[in-house]
């Protein structure tokens, strides 16, 4: 069994060709800027949009567990308490509540992905697995790229390669790219904002490089106050160099993801702006200088 | 006085007319002696009867050339006069009421608003819909359009695609040959001097010429003398140019009330390709005339017509065809018309320039051209019409998709069926919950406690279809007889295979095969209700069927839990087995029940369409809340497509499912998609690659929308700045501002991909 978010069909940002992303629960890191918060915890949780909320309360009533209950009038949700049953979802006529996260078992995830096969083989396409962060659930990841490749289809892996090198040691054969994330050439500052390690990212990814630097992308998500200012982005660019990596993805940074803080009932980062595209484009010529291929967005 | 009123729209129209240039009293006594001449031929052969009224009308309706027109030829049609189809004007011998009345009110003196009123009692009963309608109309079968019924019948002779290459290749006074060597019946006479009063418009078109000329400017004078030679040309001999094919082509339409025009690529690019090779024209001179042709069809603002087609299997000069296929894509691209309904058949032989060129014009935002896939389209067009492989290989789609062989077969789309009224009268006893009325024949429908299974229920939805199926036979067939007791349709009868041999009129024996198509609607709606009732009701036993209906009938008023489930039910278009299955099932109940039908009728073919031209949205206005969640009055499904808002899992999943209808039981289904125009550029190739696959996997159609977010939206409440934003309705294109508001929220609803 694994613990999925959601399976997104004809995406086109995250690896060649049309490709489905499966998107696994669950990640070690708690970057503020994240756009898919949900997807932090491993087990289900509920979503809920307070403006669609007409404050009925039944959801409290049906609550088997008391995980709702209402404070002031005020929802509130105590993830501890629920054990995902749904009835909330079931019981809200207006949609305010859906329960994000489902276990499932490898088979119906290959069920849902093998529908597009005919997609991929058209487009050089393939499935993505992303998250959260996939090797949080590293078994599962494995049998999960095991399945795809039996179906002989390409497989791309994002992640922020932040786990062990005996996992990423054991899904590397089974995999064809990895959609690589380096947040941060700063040991300190990666530590202080997302909580990762960055020389076990480095091990990771240097592991990868030395077998084959052609199944590596890395991805830079471009954030305001962390990461966007030139020297940063340049030494992210000069690190693929040194490793030999033809191409790093700059992905601006947008507050799309904004909306799902509010359903999980968090604060958001902050009130900066979204990076424009247009800002970016100055290092396609800098990675060009390189012999590296830039591109903006996926 | 007929006891049956059919006054009223007959006809999609939201392009805005070009109003007729003649005066009032002028139009007025056209009319009047069109009347007269009808009155006066009642005993008559009706072939002579015929053409001695149209030479009423022509060439006296022909309008001035504008100065922009490279080719002649502009037609006013009025409230009275024959026609084939209700687009313009209306069929055979018509008069339209409404707008006969409409014209009374503009009159102001009262003497004339006197002869109105005797014009509009005279065609109460003489009016050929009218005098189908009197025969056919009852409690259970609707005058199109009237939304109350679950069924609607009419007499049109909709979809006529010429064979324009006999008259390419014999001209006029080849035709004339032609028929002069036949028996010299009524038929044969009236189509002979059909053929001299075409003569006769060209020789009134050579006298406006002459006469523009007088005024013109030194370069206007030059394109007008090249028209006159081109006139003075083809009024005897069959074409040499391209000019001349174009014009000789155009005027025939014109004449015969044609407004699809079919394969053109095959028609004109051999004269296109030799005038070019020859240095008659360049490439530039074929791009100006084809764009004063699309200004022109443009013009006649027919709405769901227009067709062009080009591409595909089964064309002679390919070489040719194709130079003008390539023509058309850049004329489309840069006029983004809402007419011509530009079409484009592919297949796995298609040059990828074509492609190429076509993929940018949609992705420019034109709509166009929708693509047919002729791998699939053939062989379905086989078994379908039962037709061998080089007759099918000239299938056309007209109107807003249904299917005909160019030159040998009559397709027209008489009947329609609501299917999720049909399911709504089977969940109620006979009775439509809409207006409390019972319409399901002799057929007894128990009270829901009998349904003790799914198939209980579902069973009895099929007989009750069954039933209607009947109906559309019959209706359909009787359309036929009527317009055959009434009119010879010379002008179309002369250029369909096999009327001249034969020497019978289209309808009288004539034409090769007499086929005929039904336009289904909500069929996805009603999958989607069964499938949610067999899953809630049968299956999971979480509601009874008296629950669901009690909250269908309520609106879902009071019932906002159930109809979240129902609403929450798989749908069809998210690629989901089990639902997808059932709509293939009902699919295929109706199209291979109204196939048997015709053939056991003696038709050539008989089949359902899946098409769409905003009757979804008008017939949705009038149909009950749905099991399958949609609330009373809302949109029912386009067209062979989803419920706005049900597909949710992207355009494969959308995709797959509506490759699971086998496209040789129906007769035209239409598929609409809705992209950005960030993803139509940035992901072309994705976007191709999607479009491919799609037709690889037996998809037979796609017509495409591009269209960012919010346009739509902010276009709804600012009109004012967006005159000329077309969208997809179904089948066919419209400006968006023109439709009304119920229409417009219909396509908000649809998925947007970005
Ligand atoms: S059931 Fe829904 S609408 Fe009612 S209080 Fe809970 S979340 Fe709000
Ligand atoms: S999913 Fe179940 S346990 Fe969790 S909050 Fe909803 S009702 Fe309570």
């Amino acid at each position: 069994m694994i613990n999925i978010f959601n399976i997104e069909r004809f995406a086109t940002h995250d690896g060649p060709g049309i490709r489905s992303v499966v998107f696994l629960k669950g990640c070690p890191l708690h970057c503020p800027w994240c756009a898919n918060p949900e997807s932090w915890d491993v087990e289900p949780q509920v979503l809920y949009s307070k403006e669609k909320c007409t404050n009925c309360q039944l959801c409290a009533t049906v609550c088997p567990t008391n995980a709702i209950s209402f404070v002031n009038d005020r929802f509130t949700y105590d993830k501890e308490k629920c054990n995902a049953c749904k009835a909330c979802e079931h019981a809200c006529t207006q949609e305010a509540i859906e329960i994000t996260g489902k276990k499932v078992n490898i088979q119906e995830v290959m069920d849902v992905v093998l529908k597009d096969v005919d997609y991929y083989n058209q487009s050089n396409g393939g499935i993505t697995i992303s998250g959260g962060e996939p090797f949080n659930q590293s078994e599962e990841l494995f049998t999960l790229v095991q399945a795809c490749k039996k179906e002989e289809l390409h497989v791309a892996i994002e992640t922020t390669g932040y786990t062990s090198l005996e996992n990423i040691k054991k899904v590397e054969p089974f995999t064809d790219l990895f959609l690589f994330d380096i947040k941060h050439t700063n040991m300190e500052k990666l530590k202080k904002i997302t909580g990762a390690h960055l020389e076990i990212i480095l091990e990771n990814l240097i592991y990868l490089t030395q077998k084959d630097a052609n199944k590596v992308i890395i991805r830079v998500p471009v954030i305001p106050l962390f990461n966007f200012c030139e020297e940063r982005i340049k030494e992210i660019i000069d690190l693929a160099y040194s490793i030999k990596v033809k191409e790093v993805h700059l992905l601006a940074y947008h507050t799309l993801g904004e909306n799902k803080w509010d359903k999980i009932m968090k604060q958001y980062y902050s009130n900066e702006p979204m990076v424009r595209k247009e800002d970016l484009v100055p290092y396609i010529a800098y990675g060009e200088s390189l012999g590296i291929t830039i591109k903006i967005g996926g | 006085m007929a006891k049956i009123n059919i006054d009223g729209p007959q006809n999609a129209e939201v392009s805005i007319k070009i109003p007729c240039e003649k005066s009032f009293s002028e139009q007025l006594f056209i009319m009047e002696e069109y009347t007269r001449v009808h009155k006066e031929g009642k005993h008559l052969d009706k072939a002579q009867r015929e053409i001695n009224c149209i030479k009423v009308l022509l060439p006296a309706l022909f309008r001035q050339n504008e100065t922009s027109d490279l080719i002649a030829g502009r037609l006013d049609f009025l409230p009275i006069g024959f026609g084939s189809v209700t687009s313009i004007g209306g069929v055979g011998h018509y008069c339209v009421f409404h707008k006969l009345r409409a014209f009374k009110d503009v009159l102001d003196n009262e003497a004339d608003k006197v002869k109105i009123d005797t014009l509009y009692d005279y065609w109460q009963t003489n009016d050929v819909k009218a005098i189908y309608c009197q025969d056919v109309l009852n409690e259970e079968t609707g005058r199109f359009i009237d939304c109350k019924y679950p069924f609607m019948a009419t007499a049109r002779l909709s979809g006529m695609m010429l064979d324009y290459k006999r008259l390419l290749n014999l001209g006029l006074d080849g035709l004339i040959q032609l028929l002069e060597s036949k028996n010299q019946n009524a038929f044969i006479s009236a189509s002979i001097q059909t053929i001299q009063l075409l003569q006769d418009v060209i020789e009134q078109q050579k006298e406006k010429i002459i006469e523009d000329r007088k005024t013109a400017d030194e370069s206007r004078k030059q394109e007008l003398t090249l028209i006159l030679d081109s006139l003075t040309h083809i009024k005897h001999n069959k074409p040499d140019t391209f000019h001349q094919a174009l014009q000789l082509f155009w005027l025939y339409a014109l004449c015969a009330g044609a407004i699809n025009y079919g394969r053109l690529d095959d028609l004109l690019g051999t004269f296109l390709k030799n005038d070019i090779q020859n240095g008659t024209i360049c490439e530039e001179d074929a791009y100006r005339y084809l764009k004063s042709l699309w200004l022109m069809i443009e013009n006649r603002r027919t709405t769901v017509n227009g067709r062009i087609i080009v591409g595909g299997r089964g064309r002679k000069d390919i070489e040719g065809a194709d130079l003008f296929a390539k023509l058309c894509l850049r004329v489309c691209k840069d006029t983004r018309y809402v007419e011509p309904q530009f079409t484009l058949r592919i297949s796995s032989e298609t040059p990828e320039y074509i492609k190429e060129m076509a993929y940018d014009c949609i992705a420019s935002g034109a709509t166009y051209p929708t693509l047919y896939n002729d791998d699939v389209n053939v062989p379905a067009t086989m078994y379908g019409m039962r037709v061998e492989e080089e007759i099918a290989e000239h299938y056309v789609p007209f109107g807003c998709g249904e299917f005909v062989i160019q030159g040998k077969s009559i397709g027209t789309p008489n009947v329609l069926i609501n299917m999720l009224k049909v399911l709504q009268m089977t969940m109620n006893e006979g009775y439509d919950p809409m207006d409390n009325e019972k319409r399901v024949g002799s057929i007894h429908v128990p009270n829901l406690v009998e349904y003790k299974t799914f198939d209980d229920l579902y069973n009895k939805y099929k007989e009750v279809l069954n039933h209607y199926y009947d109906l559309s036979v019959k209706a359909q067939m009787h359309s036929y007889k009527v317009m055959n007791d009434h009119v010879s349709f010379l002008f179309n009868s002369i250029l369909m295979d096999d009327c001249i041999s034969r020497e019978k009129s289209l309808l009288d024996g004539g034409i090769e095969i007499l086929g005929g198509t039904n336009e289904t609607y909500g069929n996805i709606n009603s999958s989607d209700s069964l499938y949610a009732i067999k899953t809630l009701v049968f299956e999971d036993k979480k509601y009874t069927l008296q629950e669901i209906n009690e909250a269908a009938l309520a609106n879902f008023i009071g019932f906002e839990g159930i109809r979240k489930d129902l609403w929450n039910a798989p749908k069809y278009g998210n690629d989901h087995t089990e639902c997808d299955a059932l709509a293939n099932d009902l699919y295929e109940h109706a199209a291979k029940g109204m196939r048997q039908r015709g053939i056991d009728a003696g038709m050539g073919y008989f089949l359902i369409v899946i098409s769409n031209n905003q009757t979804n949205t008008d017939w949705g206005l009038q149909t009950a809340a749905s099991y399958d969640g949609r609330r009373s009055g809302v949109y029912t499904n386009p067209a062979n497509n989803p419920q706005g808002g049900a597909a949710k899992n992207g355009p494969t999943a959308t995709l797959n499912s509506l490759c699971k209808f086998d496209a040789k039981y129906h007769g035209g289904s239409v598929q609409n998609i809705k992209f950005t125009p960030r993803m139509m550029q940035e992901d072309k190739i994705k976007v191709q690659a999607l479009f491919d696959t799609y037709f690889k996997k037996g998809g037979c159609q796609l017509m495409v929308t591009v269209v960012d977010h919010g346009i739509l939206e902010d276009a709804q409440a600012n009109p004012q700045n967006y005159p000329d934003l077309i969208v997809r309705v179904a089948g066919y294109s419209a400006v968006f501002v023109n439709l009304n508001k119920d229409i417009q929220t219909e396509l908000l609803s649809r998925e947007l991909y970005d």
